[in-house]
C-alpha cells in the first residue's frame, strides 16, 4: 500500500471494466473518488470532487470523451486526465492529447504499468506510450506540411524534441533515451512534456480564432467537428 | 443524460435518409430493383431495367402523346379527302388506344418488357403499312402525310431506349425502309425522314446505354458505401463488447497466474486477432495508392507495437504492399528467433518527400559479422531478402545492432510522385544527422 492518496476518477461506460479499473486502483492504494459511465456527468462530478486524475476512456456512449477532456481539463486546474482507450482510437487519441489530456495508455497495458502512469500524471509528468508519440510526431509533420488556411505559425519541434519523440515511438524509455542521447532523465520527461504542450497551446489557440472567426462568443464546442 | 452534440448520429440519419429516398426513387420512379441496403444482389445485370433509363422511357411516353396529337391534327384536316375515311378512323382509333395502352405498360418497371417493345414495333409498322390502302395516290405522290405521320418513328424511340444503340439502329433502319416502300419514290424530303429515323435511333441508345452504365455505377457505389457503415457499426459492437470482455479476462487471469494465466494468454490473442480484423478496412478494388499506416496497423499485437501518424500515408498499392510484407517479416523474425520477452517497435513517419520506416526490437541483437557469416555460407537469410526487396523499390535500408542492444531496421524510401515541392522538410532535414 502506498500511502500517496492520490484521488481518481474511472471514466469508462463499459461497467465490467471500470469496476475491473476501480478495483485494481484500490488495492494499490489509490482513493477511487467517482466512477461513471458517461461523459457529461463526468465533467459535473470532476467539477464537485476535484480528482486528481481522470482516467477516461475515449469511446463513450453520449458525448466524445475528446470534449469531456477539453472541459475538465480547462476548468479544473488541479486534475489532470489520462486517457486509458483501446488501441485502435488514433485519431481520438491524438485528439484528446491536442485538447488536453496528460497521456494516454492502451487499455492492455498491465496493471503496474498503469499505476505508473496514474502516479506520473498525478504530479504533472507526460505519459507517453510508443504509439502517442508516433501520432505526436506526425501531428507535426502535418502541421508543417499543410500550414492550414488561417495558421501563419504552427509549432515546431526542435531537432532535440524531434530525436527525443522519435527513440519514444521506437519504443525506448525515458532511461534508455537519457543514455543514447548523454542527457539527464530529467530532461528527456521535460522534452516529451514541451512537445505535448505546445500542441495544447496551439490547440486552445486554435480553437478560439474559429470561435472569434465564426461569431460564436461562448461555448464554441458544440460544433466543434 | 442531455445528448446535445451528437453530430454522429446526424450524420448516420442522414445517410439512412438518403437511402431511404434512393430507394423510395428507385421503387417509384421506375425499378423494382430497389437498392438493398446491404446489397447482396451481385449481379444487377440480371435485372432488366435499370433505373437510369427512367427518364428516358418518360421522353419517350411524352414523345409519343405529342406525335398522336399532331398526327390526329392532320387526321382532321385530311379526312375528307382520304380513300377511305372509314379505314383512316380505324386506324387512328387503334393508334389511340395502343398509344394508352403503352403509355400505361410502359411508366411501370414491370411494363418495360422485351416483348412488349417488339410488339409495338410490329403494331406501328402494321398501322403505318395500312395507310397504304387508306391514301388516295394522289396523296402519296404529293408527299402528304400518313395516318401515322411522326407516330411512326415512336418506334424507333421506344425500340433505343429498350435496347440500346443496335436496337435503335435497326428499327430506324425498318421504320426508314418502311417508308420508302410505301412511297415507291425518293426524294429530298424521304432522305430527311431516314436521317432522322437512325439518328435518333443511334442518340437515344447511346444516351440509354450511357444511363444504364451509371446507374450500374451507382448502385455498385452506394452497396460499397452501405457495406462499410455495416462494417463500421459491427467494428464499434464488437469494440464495446466482446473486446472490453476479453481485455479483461486478459489482465485479470495473468494476474491469477496458473492456469487462468494460460487462458488470460489465449483470451489475448483472440483479443489482438478481433482487433486487427475490424481495424483491417474492406479490400478495395482497383486502387492505385493506398494508405501504408493502416497496414501496418494490422501488425499491432502483444509483442508488436506499431506507431502511425493519425493521417494517411498514402503511397502506391505495389509499394505498400511490398513495405508492408517486409515488416511482417522482420516482425516474424524477432518473434521466431528471440524470446517472449522480446517486444518489437515499428514507426512510420512521413517526411512528405521520403517514408522512414523502422523496426527495432529489444532482443540480443546480432553479433558483428554474423550476417556476412550467413551469407558467405550460402545462407541468405531474412536480412538479406529484407534488404533486397527494399533495394529493388528503390529505398535504402540501414541496420543498426549489437550485441544486447537490440536490432533496428530503417528503411528510407523517397517518394516517386511530385510531393517534393512540399516546403515543410527543410526544417525536417536538420534533425536527420541522427
Amino acid at each position: 500500500m502506498t500511502g500517496s492518496e492520490i484521488s481518481v476518477m474511472v471514466v469508462d461506460d463499459h461497467p465490467i471494466w471500470r469496476d475491473g479499473v476501480a478495483r485494481d486502483l484500490t488495492e494499490r492504494g489509490f482513493r477511487i473518488s467517482a466512477t461513471t459511465g458517461d461523459a457529461v456527468s463526468a465533467l459535473r462530478i470532476s467539477r464537485t470532487v476535484h480528482p486528481d486524475v481522470v482516467l477516461m476512456d475515449l469511446n463513450l456512449g453520449d458525448t466524445s470523451g475528446v470534449e469531456a477532456t477539453r472541459q475538465i481539463t480547462q476548468e479544473i486546474p488541479g486534475t489532470r486526465v489520462l486517457v486509458l482507450s483501446a488501441s485502435g482510437e488514433h485519431a481520438d487519441v491524438l485528439e484528446a492529447v491536442k485538447a488536453g489530456a496528460s497521456g494516454y495508455l492502451v487499455k492492455s497495458a498491465s496493471v503496474d504499468e498503469l499505476v505508473d502512469a496514474v502516479r506520473r500524471t498525478a504530479v504533472g509528468d507526460a505519459v507517453f506510450t510508443a504509439g502517442l508519440a508516433g501520432l505526436v510526431l506526425g501531428e507535426y509533420r502535418r502541421m508543417a506540411v499543410t500550414p492550414g488556411d488561417s495558421d501563419p505559425e504552427p509549432p515546431r519541434l526542435t531537432d532535440r524534441e524531434t530525436d527525443v519523440l522519435r527513440q519514444v515511438a521506437k519504443g525506448l524509455t525515458a532511461r534508455q533515451i537519457a543514455n543514447k542521447l548523454v542527457i539527464s532523465h530529467r530532461t528527456v520527461e521535460n522534452h516529451v512534456q514541451s512537445t505535448l504542450r505546445k500542441l495544447q497551446l496551439h490547440n486552445r489557440v486554435e480553437l478560439a480564432r474559429y470561435a472569434i472567426e465564426h461569431g460564436l462568443d461562448q461555448e464554441g464546442e458544440a460544433s466543434s467537428e | 443524460m442531455g445528448s446535445t452534440g451528437n453530430d454522429s448520429t446526424d450524420g448516420l440519419r442522414d445517410r439512412t435518409r438518403w437511402s431511404r429516398m434512393w430507394r423510395t426513387l428507385t421503387t417509384t420512379g421506375g425499378s423494382e430493383q430497389a437498392t438493398p441496403p446491404h446489397g447482396n444482389t451481385p449481379d444487377e445485370q440480371a435485372e432488366p431495367v435499370p433505373d437510369g433509363r427512367i427518364p428516358l422511357w418518360r421522353a419517350h411516353n411524352g414523345l409519343r402523346v405529342l406525335a398522336l396529337i399532331y398526327a390526329f391534327t392532320w387526321f382532321c384536316v385530311l379526312l375528307p379527302e382520304y380513300r377511305s375515311p372509314v379505314g383512316a378512323s380505324v386506324i387512328m382509333a387503334a393508334m389511340v388506344c395502343w398509344t394508352t395502352y403503352t403509355i400505361w405498360r410502359y411508366s411501370k418497371p414491370s411494363g418495360r418488357t422485351r416483348t412488349l417493345v417488339l410488339v409495338d414495333q410490329a403494331v406501328t409498322m402494321t398501322l403505318f403499312g395500312l395507310c397504304y390502302f387508306v391514301l388516295t395516290e394522289h396523296q402519296m405522290d404529293q408527299g402528304l402525310p400518313t395516318v401515322v405521320t411522326i407516330w411512326h418513328a415512336s418506334m424507333v424511340t421506344v425500340a433505343a431506349v429498350r435496347f440500346g444503340i443496335p436496337g435503335g439502329f435497326a428499327s430506324g433502319a425498318v421504320a426508314a425502309a418502311a417508308n420508302f416502300a410505301m412511297r415507291g419514290y425518293i426524294d429530298a424530303n424521304m432522305w430527311m425522314d431516314t436521317v432522322l429515323h437512325l439518328a435518333i435511333g443511334l442518340l437515344l441508345g447511346l444516351a440509354s446505354e450511357t444511363a444504364e452504365h451509371s446507374t450500374r455505377r451507382l448502385a455498385r457505389a452506394l452497396r460499397t458505401e452501405a457495406a462499410t457503415a455495416e462494417r463500421e457499426r459491427l467494428a464499434r459492437d464488437i469494440h464495446d463488447s466482446v473486446l472490453q470482455v476479453l481485455a479483461r479476462v486478459r489482465r485479470r487471469g495473468g494476474e491469477l497466474g496458473g492456469e487462468a494465466a494460460e487462458l488470460a494468454a489465449l483470451a489475448g490473442e483472440q483479443e489482438t486477432a478481433l482487433r486487427n480484423l475490424i481495424s483491417t478496412g474492406p479490400a478495395e478494388r482497383g486502387e492505385t495508392s493506398t494508405d501504408l499506416a493502416a497496414r501496418l496497423r494490422v501488425l499491432a499485437g502483444t509483442r508488436v507495437n506499431v506507431s502511425v501518424p493519425a493521417t494517411e500515408v498514402t503511397l502506391p498499392a505495389e509499394t505498400v504492399s511490398a513495405l508492408f510484407s517486409v515488416t511482417r517479416e522482420a516482425v516474424q523474425n524477432v518473434e521466431d528467433h528471440t524470446g517472449p520477452e522480446t517486444h518489437t517497435w515499428v514507426l512510420l513517419e512521413d517526411l512528405g518527400s521520403e517514408i522512414v520506416l523502422s523496426i527495432r526490437d529489444n532482443g540480443p541483437g546480432i553479433p558483428d559479422g554474423r550476417l556476412e557469416e550467413a551469407a558467405a555460407a550460402g545462407r541468405m537469410g531474412v536480412a538479406q531478402s529484407i534488404r533486397g526487396r527494399v533495394e529493388s523499390l528503390g529505398g535504402s535500408i540501414a541496420l543498426d545492432t549489437s550485441v544486447g542492444e537490440g536490432t533496428e531496421w530503417e528503411i528510407r524510401l523517397t517518394r516517386a510522385d511530385g510531393r517534393e515541392n512540399d516546403h515543410a522538410h527543410s526544417g525536417e532535414r536538420a534533425r536527420e544527422k541522427h
